[in-house]
């Protein structure tokens, strides 16, 4: 072993300390939720605060009365100090009180409570349609083509997944709803009123997403494939299918699930668009329409629950991979 | 020139429960000009040792003494190259890929403190190419053109510019061919030799140590378990290790020889959590695997002791690997007559 | 260097159109503003609102202007933003990524955790709050979206310096104490430029399309300039009136977006086999020597394993020229018999047992020759027909211990599985035959480390594991590749040991591949030694230190080192290096280094000829009758 990495994985029966490497590993993983959370917090506190000039006069345009811009200041408890305004800020995030909207005058909390559901069910519906399509079709292509063989199968998985991903998911949005909404009228142009509604909008949200992962899951099936232990199981002469089932896939789990984990919070960026072209009351569009109008403390939040989401989809990830692979867990310690 | 002493040196990763002693506690003394050998397995220390004296890895505890003076730190600003040079073991890793061999020897040379122009600079350099028996030509090389042997010849006189007055080489020829393995040796011997560099040589290859230095040092587990000067250690090992290790080298000359069936599958220890007592203990064919009245090996650790003038062993029963008829006391140890 | 990889990257239809798009691209950013300006900023109010036509290809928009003019001009606007985006990204990557390095522990693992959180945040997300900062409008937009990428940069610099600080060269330059900003410039610099270039090449398409996306909510470019995403958002608005300025500014994004991917993406294909793959075009050398001859030679014998004029071609990933690797290689192995095989790296020994295996690596080919074994050639078997035929009769153990166990797979179901599939048995007695293999290669309390994953286990152990899984059949083959080399001296002599109890205890054959000949030496009855892709000679061991005749052979028995008495004395070595396998020349593959070569020698390849005692045969035109290695000299002549 050499002396400048560090120390060699444990090994042997004595390796395993007295505390579980299981406690060890969630322990630490749940300070490091905390400890981001925090952290997401005071960005998005200091967000705010980074805004130049004025944000009550920037929110209210130059027109506004020095009044009205007065008030704006103390709703935003812009006239406090800083630290109060953080205190006030972080004790509002406890007891769910966000402020409210510029926009529709409500309490930023209820919009919320009121639309995260459409953003959650396009993005898992995305998600699920995306990882349902693209991990086998990724795996099947990587079966097929390995080792150089169906060049044309190959060029034409790449082809296409390349023309699928280099398409901006608005473009292809708006593409699908003219062509099968407007000109085929074979499915509503907007709203969710109808689970048709729904194939669209998930459509557009999932293809380039699923087009990415296709590509990794087939690159990681091949590098696996090239790994000295499927060559081992080859030598067991197994039958092909069970070399592949048992040997190659759950070794190409733990990219996988990163790369899942990495598309779904891509996905939430993607209602962004898709909620604005479908008219669909969700997250991504109220924070379209926020941003524009300068509803910063609807921003506020929406950066708190997005990056909330993200953090605890990356909690859920490590927790997938820690069980899906035997030496994470103890490597981590 | 110089000489190179060690003084309880100590180097470990880690902290807490999972801190793990790599060197512990080794004294050793290379005398100015020696060229000594340090062998051992992956996992022994010899790298971490090697690395400690190169000012490359942290030392614990302990003194590295060049010519009686302490090894100054490395700063991160200092003016000239340090006395201890290092060669390394992988070719591939040991050059700078994007820098011709000229460059990557003349950063050498101007750490060495060498004044004169860029005229003199590459004199230098092709002198020292040559020093390595190699065509000056390739100092406009890449080293991606350049064979392993070749590469690690290209090291060794990056090293050499600086003008050391130490060297460490650490495995330098096991990622190579065999058939090419001794062209870089021998230009290693050679040049250290007129440069009356002093050397520590490691290596895990009993032979490749035998046929290069004067003296040899064996490691286990961090600690020296054997010294002695070349011809001594092979003829007369005192160590049961010392004596495995030379079994273990394959030969051309003699069948393999078959090893103790009941110390036979017993694995080199966890650097975690060693063995109490003698380290070795487990699986030493002279140990209390084999003999049952030896429990003193598994109970105390034994002493670093003068065999005689210079052969030096850390066993509880040294020698009694090849003859077990003399029950020796551990007490009896430091007075052994040889 | 640059200059003459450009090629490799061209050559691939994904690279050529790549670079053709962006190379269009650039003219038109370049021309169109001077050429069209005029139609694309000034209409006719007569003309407003019309659909396409020969005149206005995608038609005119409310105030009359040429829509595909304006789609043209906008190419430099749209261009310019995502350069200048990509341009901050990568720099503030850059800089944020070297942070940790130079603030020292604790402050550089605060960066590094910002980063990797960042890096998990959706982009898109992530530039709509900057633009709250910055404020909706091209420079706002250029700041939003530049930072957003920052992380993803900022984590590969990261990850590129923290892997090139491990390298030796690194250390050896601080040992010569070269200061730190030399370090960065000379060696940090240098070494990390290529992969951020490549990389920004492909992040510059998801520039291009973040840009698109915000000037399509409005947040982006904002009128009257006009770059795509804008003018789609307004053509948006009419796509009922004239579907052409969506159409068209949709064309444009897709087109651009596709043209820097394929170029982004032939550049990393090219990279990655650079650095994979060996280089130099290769001569592929026709020999003269006849399989059919080879063949009769063993007709009558019965090997357990006869291989006869065995060839294998390796073609390098992303080449179009293969090489011969393995040429005319011919031997027998009897049943019961030890057989090594020696010879350095690049003598084929591996690929002739990978062939012989059926497990040849990707890009190599058994191209001729037959490998009869149990009475059937297994040469042209697939997969299952070598499956059916062979079961569980060609054991391999494998060189690096480490990587060899899948390390998903707790090790007793790595073995069970050999014979739940070949001989049907049920989890449970599977299970049980596995715990008992794993005591006879003499893991210490099998039953519970056939429970443990192969990361809990040492090098040895999983050694051992592998065998394990070799022996769950019956073996009629062993075949060891290099199987100890990975492996301590000590804990070699005790894998050696188990292999040869193995093979005595199953009757098998072993087949030990080596570049030690010390080890074949020891324990083998039979060597043979290879060199450039053929058997260069074939003797019994006990033959090696004495009769061995060809000049390789004697001058690597020279090499081995061995434990001397005495330092000192000169290490023999061989001049020049093992031969190139993609390089060979048509002659003997040792003439380059040969003391003894002549033109014969480099023009003519000998062939595998008996020699002397039985069981000996040498593939050399002047075969050594001398025992001193010193005076090589042949009885031929050494001279030409």
């Amino acid at each position: 072993m050499t002396a400048t990495t560090a120390p060699a994985a444990p090994r042997g029966l004595t390796s395993r300390g007295p505390v579980n490497p299981w406690v060890r590993f969630l322990a630490r993983r749940l300070f490091r939720f905390a400890a981001s959370l925090l952290g997401l917090m005071v960005m998005a506190f200091v967000l705010i605060q980074l805004i130049p000039g004025d944000p009550a006069r920037n929110s209210l345009g130059i027109t506004a009365s020095a009044q009205s811009v007065a008030q704006r200041r103390v709703e935003l408890g812009l006239d406090k100090s800083l630290l109060d305004q953080f205190g006030h800020f972080v004790g509002g995030v406890f007891t769910g009180d966000l402020g409210t909207s510029f926009n529709l005058g409500l309490p930023v909390s209820e919009i919320i409570g009121q639309r995260w559901a459409e953003t959650a069910r396009l993005a898992v519906l995305a998600f699920l349609l995306a990882v349902v399509v693209a991990v086998p079709l990724g795996a099947a292509i990587a079966a097929a083509t390995s080792g150089g063989r169906r060049r044309f199968l190959d060029m034409a998985f790449t082809s296409v997944t390349g023309l699928a991903y280099s398409i901006p998911g608005f473009l292809l949005a708006v593409g699908l709803s003219y062509v099968f909404a407007v000109r085929m009228k074979l499915l509503p142009i907007a709203g969710t009123d109808t689970v048709s509604g729904y194939v669209l909008p998930v459509i557009a949200l999932a293809v380039g997403p699923a087009a990415a992962l296709a590509r990794i899951v087939r690159l990681e099936t091949l590098r696996v494939l090239g790994e000295d232990f499927v060559r081992t199981a080859r030598s067991k002469r197994l039958p092909t299918l069970r070399v592949f089932l048992r040997h190659v896939i759950p070794n190409t789990l733990t990219p996988t699930l990163s790369m899942g984990g990495l598309m779904l919070g891509g996905l939430l960026a993607g209602t962004i668009l898709v909620e604005t072209i479908f008219v669909l009351p969700g997250l991504g569009s109220t924070l379209t329409q926020s941003v524009t109008t300068k509803d910063y403390p609807m921003v506020q939040a929406l950066v708190l629950v997005t990056g909330g989401a993200v953090l605890l989809i990356n909690l859920v990830v490590d927790m997938l991979i820690a069980v899906a692979d035997p030496r994470s867990t103890i490597l981590e310690g | 020139m110089s000489a190179l002493e060690l003084k309880g040196l100590t180097v470990s990763y880690g902290k807490g429960r999972r801190v793990m002693t790599a060197v512990d506690n080794v004294d050793l003394t290379i005398p100015s000009g020696g060229f000594l050998g340090l062998v051992g397995e992956s996992g022994s220390g010899k790298s971490s040792l090697g690395r400690a004296v190169a000012g490359l890895a942290p030392v614990t505890s302990g003194q590295i003494l060049v010519d009686g003076a302490p090894l100054a730190r490395r700063s991160l600003f200092g003016r000239t190259a340090q006395p201890v040079q290092m060669i390394f073991q992988d070719p591939s890793g040991s050059l700078d890929p994007r820098m011709t061999v000229g460059a990557s020897i003349a950063e050498g040379v101007a750490a060495g403190g060498a004044r004169g122009g860029r005229a003199d600079r590459s004199a230098e350099v092709r002198r020292l190419l040559e020093l390595v028996s190699l065509d000056p030509r390739h100092a406009t090389s890449l080293p991606s053109r350049l064979s392993g042997g070749q590469r690690q010849r290209v090291a060794l006189a990056r090293a050499l510019a600086s003008a050391p007055s130490l060297l460490v080489a650490d495995e330098i020829t096991s990622a190579l061919d065999v058939s090419v393995q001794g062209s870089v040796l021998n230009v290693v011997r050679e040049a250290v030799a007129t440069l009356n560099i002093t050397t520590l040589f490691i290596s895990h290859n009993l032979a490749v140590v035998t046929a290069m230095c004067d003296e040899i040092a064996v490691m286990y587990a961090g600690r020296i378990v054997e010294k002695a000067p070349t011809a001594e250690l092979v003829s007369r090992p005192r160590h049961p290790y010392t004596r495995a290790l030379l079994d273990a080298v394959p030969s051309l000359r003699r069948p393999a020889p078959r090893a103790d069936a009941k110390v036979l599958d017993t694995e080199p220890p966890d650097p975690f959590h060693l063995p109490a007592g003698c380290p070795f203990n487990p699986r030493c064919p002279a140990g209390p695997g084999v003999h049952a009245d030896r429990q003193i090996c598994t109970e105390r650790r034994p002493q670093f002791v003068e065999l005689n003038a210079r052969h030096l062993a850390a066993c509880h029963f040294p020698g009694a690997v090849t003859h077990d008829t003399v029950e020796r006391s551990a007490h009896a140890n430091a007075s052994l007559p040889t | 260097m640059t200059r003459r990889r450009l090629p490799a990257f061209l050559r691939t239809p994904l690279g050529i159109s790549g670079a053709a798009g962006v190379a269009v691209l650039a003219v038109i950013a370049v021309v169109a503003p001077i050429l069209f300006e005029d139609q694309a900023t000034t209409g006719k109010v007569a003309d407003a609102q019309l659909p396409p036509s020969a005149e206005y290809w995608l038609g005119t928009d409310s105030l009359g202007r040429d829509v595909f003019a304006r789609v043209l001009v906008a190419t430099r606007l749209s261009l310019e933003l995502s350069l200048a985006a990509t341009a901050l990204c990568v720099v503030a990557g850059v800089v944020i990524g070297v942070l940790p390095v130079v603030l020292g522990r604790r402050l550089g693992r605060l960066v590094t955790a910002v980063v990797d959180f960042a890096v998990a945040f959706p982009g898109l997300l992530l530039a709509l709050f900057l633009i709250v900062i910055f404020g909706a409008g091209s420079s706002g937009a250029v700041l939003a979206v530049g930072l957003s990428g920052a992380p993803f940069f900022a984590r590969l610099t990261h990850t590129l310096a923290s892997g090139i600080a491990q390298r030796d060269y690194i250390a050896a330059s601080r040992m010569l104490r070269v200061g730190p900003v030399r370090l960065l410039v000379r060696h940090f610099l240098p070494n990390v430029a290529e992969p951020i270039v490549l990389n920004a090449t492909i992040i510059f398409a998801s520039v291009l399309q973040a840009f698109a996306a915000l000037s399509f909510l409005g947040l982006g470019v904002q009128p009257p300039s006009y770059d795509w995403g804008q003018l789609f958002n307004e053509g948006l608005a009419r796509i009922y009136v004239n579907p052409g300025q969506a159409l068209g500014a949709a064309a444009a994004i897709v087109f651009a977006g596709l043209s820097f991917s394929a170029l982004g993406e032939a550049l990393s294909h090219a990279a990655g086999r650079r650095s994979g793959q060996g280089r130099r075009k290769t001569e592929s050398a026709a020999t003269a020597v006849s399989p059919a001859a080879e063949r009769d030679e063993f007709a009558e014998t019965s090997a357990r394993l006869r291989v006869s004029g065995l060839r294998v071609e390796v073609l390098p990933e992303g080449t179009a020229e293969s090489f011969e690797a393995v040429r005319e290689v011919s031997f027998e192995i009897e049943a019961g018999e030890s057989v090594g095989i020696v010879g350095e790296s690049g003598s084929g020994k591996s690929l002739t047992a990978s062939a012989i295996a059926g497990l040849l690596p990707t890009g190599a080919y058994a191209t001729a020759g037959r490998i009869d074994f149990g009475g059937r050639d297994l040469r042209p078997l697939t997969v299952s027909q070598r499956a059916k035929a062979l079961g569980t009769s060609i054991s391999m153990v494998f060189q690096d211990p480490m990587t060899a166990l899948n390390p998903s797979m707790r090790v007793g179901a790595q073995l069970a599985e050999v014979v739940q599939v070949h001989e049907g048995a049920d989890r449970k007695s599977a299970m049980a035959r596995a715990v008992g293999r794993l005591g006879q290669v003499r893991i210490p309390a099998p039953a519970r480390r056939a429970r443990q994953f192969p990361h809990e286990m040492s090098g040895g152990m999983r050694q051992r594991a592998v065998i394990g899984i070799g022996v769950m059949g019956s073996p009629q083959l062993i075949i060891a590749d290099e199987p100890t080399t990975a492996l301590d001296v000590t804990v070699q002599r005790q894998v050696l040991d188990l292999l040869e109890q193995v093979r005595a205890d199953n009757d098998a054959s072993l087949m030990l591949i080596s570049h030690d000949l010390g080890v074949v030496a020891q324990r083998c009855q039979r060597a043979l030694v290879m060199y450039g892709g053929t058997i260069v000679e074939e003797l019994t061991t006990d033959m090696l230190r004495e009769t061995a005749a060809h000049p390789y052979t004697r001058a690597l028995l020279d090499c081995v080192p061995e434990v001397m008495s005495e330092p000192g004395g000169h290490l023999v070595t061989i001049p020049g290096t093992p031969p190139e396998p993609s390089a060979m020349s048509e002659g003997c593959p040792f003439a380059a280094r040969c003391v003894s070569a002549d033109d014969r020698c480099r023009s003519e390849r000998p062939r595998l000829e008996a020699q002397g005692r039985a069981g000996h045969r040498v593939a050399c035109w002047y075969p050594q009758v001398m025992v001193k290695a010193d005076t090589l000299v042949g009885p031929g002549g050494g001279g030409a």
